[in-house]
């Protein structure tokens, strides 16, 4: 069977039609189906009952970061003085990568009369403990951090470090893949701070 | 029959015009003073006026807003295109001193509502009508520059 010109033209159209329908109908259940990310800071302000809960969709930052040129950010980048790093100094990458393939264990341990610092690593995370002390070792004035942050993150933050620049964008896509690991917790007498990523759209 | 034209020509104005201005959405500003004899203020308003409004500002009035909003428009742009994919969520949510104020995205409009002891405000406007308003506001610049 042969087809003519015009027929063998009208099924070419059609087929490329379907395809692209296909291919944009496939793009969009990929899409559709990615779970959205949203970054959520939370504050309590203690005694004064003051709160401020910000919820920020991850895809809305990672679309506008780029987009804004001002200060230090260009680009979805941020200028750091890293000096030390810059000159060789200081390996950092190959300080994370050492970190990375070790066993969990508690690296750092600083104890003084005002602050105790702790950094440990716990399976893909890095963690920081912060205990500073009051006035005479009292809690009025203490503060207390603490910091989970996946070891993907560290390394997609200190991806350009090399040029000075640290990649926020990076690390917004770092935190769309890094389950709900990213934890930060701030506490003092006066406020409680915390950052979190999850699926959720809201702070409760 | 000239009538029954005239009726119809009337009707596809009015169709066509309705459609325009509901073309961007409606802002709507509620203001309660909760006082005795307080405002209550209700105000639709169709958000194609808001961008018609500012072109038609002289200029030099708002060359100033117009160049401090310039850089940013890339990013307000990217803001506008990008939220409105988002669900419907509160972004920002603050409660101090007896204030409450929410900031949140419901269907394709940005809503801001405040609610303090002495009002509430409520402030619905249309993410199409917040892009080209913002735009009109940023052209205005260009528009002094070429006028000079």
């Amino acid at each position: 069977m042969k087809l003519d010109k015009r027929t063998a033209i009208a099924v070419a159209l059609v087929a490329a039609v379907a395809a692209i329908f296909l291919v944009t109908g496939i793009t969009r259940a990929r899409a559709a189906n990615t779970p959205e990310r949203y970054l959520h800071v939370r504050v309590d302000g203690g005694s004064d009952g003051d709160k401020v809960n910000v919820n920020v969709p991850l895809a809305l930052a990672e679309k506008v970061l780029p987009a804004i040129n001002h200060g230090e950010l260009h680009a979805g980048k941020v200028k750091v003085d890293l000096k030390k790093i810059n000159t060789g100094e200081v390996d950092v990458k190959a300080i994370l990568e050492a970190v990375r393939s070790s066993p969990d264990n508690e690296f750092v341990t600083v104890q003084q009369a005002d602050q105790d610092v702790r950094v440990a690593k716990s399976g893909d995370n890095l963690v920081i403990h912060v205990r500073s002390k009051g006035d005479g070792g009292k809690e009025k004035g203490s503060d207390k951090v603490d910091v989970t942050v996946p070891l993907s993150i560290v390394d997609a933050a200190l991806k350009n470090s090399a040029d000075g620049e640290i990649d926020i964008n990076a690390v917004l896509r770092a935190l769309e893949n890094t389950g709900d690991n990213f934890v930060v917790n701030v506490k003092n007498s006066e406020q409680t701070v915390h950052i979190w990523v999850d699926g959720k759209n809201d702070s409760n | 029959m000239i009538l029954a034209k005239f009726g119809v020509g009337f009707l596809c104005v009015t169709v066509t015009a309705g459609s325009l201005a509901l073309s961007e959405g409606l802002v709507h500003v509620r203001v309660y003073e909760k006082r005795s004899e307080g405002t209550h203020l209700s105000l639709v308003v169709p958000g194609v006026l808001a961008p018609a409004a500012i072109f038609c500002v002289p200029s030099r009035h708002l060359q100033k807003a117009s160049e401090q909003l310039r850089p940013w428009m890339p990013a307000i742009r990217a803001a506008v295109e990008q939220l409105k994919d988002e669900r419907d969520m509160t972004f920002v949510e603050v409660d101090q001193a007896g204030q409450h104020v929410r900031v949140s995205k419901s269907g394709g409009s940005v809503i801001v509502d405040v609610d303090d002891p002495d009002e509430t405000v409520h402030v619905s406007t249309p993410l199409r009508t917040i892009g080209g308003t913002l735009e009109e506001l940023g052209n205005k610049s260009d528009d002094q520059a070429a006028a000079q």
